[in-house]
């Protein structure tokens, strides 16, 4: 029986939690994210550029109150790449 | 982070911050509470007019309570939203519901004041879908019962015309309906907010 690799860049503790939080939401703010997750800043800036390099998330950079804000959404392919990886688990965990 | 997990261990971190995802609502119990209170107020001093001679300006503190309801709603409502850290589809679909119930009502008083009627127990019959659905959509018990008391009080309602035992009708389901689910709400988020 062959099963489905796991997409490498999901299949990290934090770059997984980001993702299936962005799942849930429509967009959320590096706080909330930092806050979910409980990682560290310097982590989460990692992790983040990985899986928005990769087309997973958008990342917009602003500012509020005078403060840097970063804000994350989830792309199309970020969805999809999730998608794929959620089946490829269960089939995992069927077997 | 980079410590391998299994399918297992994946599942349960996604089905996780899914769970934290579906549990980051927007702070809404100020509005029940705000609602509660302006709508009691509205209700007493209505019966109030109408008792002491004054039916004719019964309406005033109805359009009074819905102005100020709004004015104050709006300006906390921008102020909170720019300080939200997240966007919930959740809160969309919920602010959608309160915007129909809000225009279903503004057409019903309005249609039942030109028919002569009191549209008061058709309007507590309304406000049961917009708790009750609120509640569903948050999974918070107390505003199901909320949603399910208007419901029965504005049924209740339509079968008295006593006017001292329709204003404790509606203020009780008010108290029920709105600030008692509002003030658990306000506990929970606290609670959300500083876990």
């Amino acid at each position: 029986m062959s099963f489905a690799p796991l997409d490498p860049l999901l299949h990290n503790q934090l770059r997984l939690a980001v993702v299936s939080l962005l799942v849930g939401v429509e967009s959320a703010e590096f706080n909330f994210i930092l806050e979910k997750t409980g990682a560290t800043r310097g982590n989460l800036s990692v992790q983040l550029t990985k899986l928005k390099e990769a087309g997973y998330i958008a990342v917009t950079k602003s500012y509020r109150d005078n403060y840097p804000l970063t804000t994350c959404k989830l792309a199309a392919k970020g969805l999809r790449a999730f998608e794929k990886y959620v089946e490829a688990i269960q089939g995992y965990l069927a077997s | 982070m980079e410590q391998s997990m299994t399918p297992a261990e994946s599942l349960k971190l996604i089905e996780r911050m899914i769970g934290q995802a579906k549990r980051s609502f927007s702070r809404m119990s100020f509005y029940f509470l705000l609602w509660g209170v302006l709508l009691i107020a509205a209700m007493i001093a209505a019966y109030l007019l109408r008792t002491h001679g004054s039916p004719g300006m019964q309406g005033i503190p109805w359009g009074v309570a819905g102005i100020l309801g709004g004015v104050i709603g709006s300006i906390h409502g921008a102020r909170e939203g720019r300080k939200e850290e997240v966007v919930n589809p959740m809160d969309r679909i919920v602010g959608w519901v309160w915007a129909t119930f809000v225009i279903t009502m503004i057409i019903m008083i309005v249609c039942s004041v030109k028919s002569g009627m009191d549209p008061g127990a058709n309007i507590t019959l309304l406000t049961g879908m917009p708790t009750f659905l609120t509640g569903q959509i948050m999974r918070f018990r107390p505003l199901i019962l909320g949603g399910i008391l208007f419901w029965v009080v504005g049924v209740g309602m339509h079968f008295t015309q006593d006017a001292a035992l329709l204003v404790g009708l509606y203020c009780g389901a008010m108290v029920f309906g709105y600030i008692v689910p509002g003030i658990l709400l306000k506990r929970k988020e606290d609670v959300l907010r500083t876990a």
